[in-house]
């Protein structure tokens, strides 16, 4: 190996340490700090890696506050907008692909218009159309939206995979007695199973994350989801940063995992509703 | 019979679209509609006795001689002007970084899906605890450097700072990996052949990187501006709008209006204003992408 190929190998991985510092940083500091004592956290000059780790703090996050409680609200409302999402984006991008209809590119504008929907000003008329509809406190207040929020982009995002599906093998399924419905489930579906998949992340990271319309909808603390039970840990005078930490990093993982295994297809579902529309 | 066939397929295509038609209608249509009725009238929880009288423009014009309403106007204006840009050359460095040859591909794009992944909210927490005064690193990194700590999250203008670097990094991620997906179409034939010509780095940047890497440029900014016009998650989590209310945004107002104060008709009036501004950002996105779609 020569002096120049050496040097390049370097830069790449200067480059390369550079880009992951930056994405990672955030989350080791916070990592860090979840296994502080109290005592080193108020230490002057501050410490960066805990001298006496210990796994305290998460002990402290599941007792101080119900953040069980926070988890299985996060998964029940994501969960349950995801399976919406993607099974209603899958009849509308079968339809605008596979059947002729009038006006499909203006159905496709208006889906992207949706996308780019600032739904943060109908916090006004969404909390008194569910306050009507008795809905406060209810999952569905979120649930609801949270699927029209990611809607617009699964149907982009599958009706793209749809389109690489040869018609021919649905035809042959309904020659042999089946019918559209029974060929969009049973041949369609199965074979854009990326594109099914890639939806549903993207539609669940959505709900996970999302924090305004929870904050609004959901007031009484056992209904809190993650982002907002978290972000309200703070006590009436401090801010329990161990504590918070501790909730965090068991906030974060279970996405960290999700995206970690399937990092290609939301890398190509976040990128075909961006660069194709 | 073709054609009873082919009217089914219709009737077929209506009915799947039907669900996406009732959830846009029941959560987007018949909100806006609400709002913007709203908006003419005087709705306040806490004086109910009140009634919901009719009142026209009356809370436009509140709104134009409300200070508070410009301040956090201002505010949002600042965020868009600084944090869209800011983010583009952060993500645009970032991109390119990502795309260089590397042996192992799944730490750089990991990398970039965290900050993506990470909720707005959360990113928000741990920059607040970056810039705290006496515990938070970037005052360890000053001081470390022989300067005195710098007040962050209490002093107005420092604080509107923390909060633009910390929507810049959030938001660079997504940014990159639109753009990363956009240099990676670039044929390679066209970066061998400037070599040829003897083109340098920086010639190749700008006269293939860039004009190549424009659509999705273009896409990217949209979603960002439409994006930062929303702007609520990380100033609430860092300051709470605070010192005053020097770094609310709209979005903070118009809940702070509707959920604090219990005025729904104010609150009507602001968010209508905010969706005034994202109708004219979208409506060039979409402009744009009717135009390109019609040189194809």
């Amino acid at each position: 190996m020569n002096l120049a190929t050496m040097k390049t190998k370097s830069m790449v991985m200067l480059a390369g340490l550079i880009v992951v510092v930056n994405g990672f940083f955030p989350a080791i500091w916070i990592l860090f700090t979840s296994l502080k004592t109290e005592s080193e956290l108020l230490q002057f000059p501050i410490t960066y890696i805990p001298r006496d780790p210990t796994m305290v703090n998460y002990y402290q996050a599941f007792t101080e506050k119900p953040l069980h409680l926070f988890i299985l609200n996060s998964v029940i409302v994501a969960g349950a907008s995801t399976i919406i999402t993607v099974f209603v984006a899958a009849l509308a991008a079968y339809a605008l692909t596979r059947l002729k209809l009038p006006k499909r590119n203006l159905i496709m504008s208006c889906l992207l218009a949706v996308s780019m929907f600032p739904l943060i000003s109908l916090i006004v008329p969404l909390f008194q159309v569910m306050r009507e509809l008795g809905l406060l406190n209810n999952y569905l207040s979120l649930i609801l939206p949270y699927t029209v929020l990611s809607l617009p982009v699964c149907t982009l995002v599958m009706a793209s995979f749809f389109q690489d599906i040869s018609p021919d093998l649905e035809a042959a399924a309904m020659v042999d007695g089946c019918t559209r419905v029974q060929a969009l489930f049973k041949i369609v579906m199965p074979l854009a199973a990326p594109g099914v998949f890639t939806a549903a992340i993207l539609a669940f990271v959505n709900a996970w994350d999302e924090f305004l319309l929870a904050l609004t909808f959901l007031s009484r603390e056992s209904m809190r989801t993650l982002s907002v039970g978290i972000t309200l840990y703070q006590g009436e005078f401090a801010f329990p940063w161990p504590l918070i930490s501790a909730a965090l990093i068991v906030a974060i993982v279970p996405v960290c995992i999700l995206i970690a295994i399937f990092q290609e297809r939301v890398v190509g579902g976040l990128t075909a509703g961006g660069v194709k529309g | 019979m073709k054609q009873s066939k082919e009217l089914s397929e219709r009737t077929l295509g209506w009915l799947l679209l039907a669900p996406v038609g009732i959830l846009l209608a029941l959560i987007v249509l018949y909100p806006v509609a609400k709002l913007l009725i709203s908006s003419f009238h005087t709705i306040r929880l806490t004086e109910p006795w009140l009634g919901e009288p009719f009142v026209g423009f009356a809370n436009y014009v509140r709104a134009w001689e409300d200070e508070r309403f410009w301040g956090a106007l201002w505010n949002t204006i600042l965020y868009i002007v600084i944090t869209v840009p800011g983010s583009l050359a952060l993500g645009l460095g970032l991109a390119m970084l990502a795309n260089l040859p590397f042996k192992r591909k799944w730490p750089v794009r990991l990398a970039l899906l965290l900050p993506w992944a990470l909720p707005l909210v959360f990113a928000g927490l741990i920059f607040r605890w970056f810039f705290d005064f006496k515990l938070g690193f970037v005052n360890d990194f000053v001081s470390r450097f022989g300067f005195d700590p710098l007040p962050w999250l209490t002093d107005p203008i420092l604080a509107k700072i923390a909060i633009c670097i910390t929507i810049i990094w959030k938001s660079s991620s997504f940014m990159a990996l639109v753009l990363l997906a956009g240099l990676q179409s670039i044929p390679k034939s066209l970066y061998e052949a400037a070599e040829v010509d003897g083109a340098g780095k920086w010639l190749q940047f700008k006269e293939i990187t860039l004009p190549m890497l424009m659509p999705a440029i273009f896409v990217a900014l949209i979603f960002r501006t439409i994006t930062a016009i929303q702007t609520f998650d990380i100033p609430y989590a860092m300051t709470g709008g605070g010192p005053g209310d020097s770094t609310e945004t709209l979005a903070m107002y118009i809940h702070k209006n509707t959920l604090d104060f219990l005025d729904f008709g104010y609150g009507s009036a602001l968010a209508a204003i905010m969706f005034i501004v994202s109708i004219i950002a979208t409506s060039g996105y979409l402009r744009y992408t009717q135009r390109s779609a019609g040189r194809d």
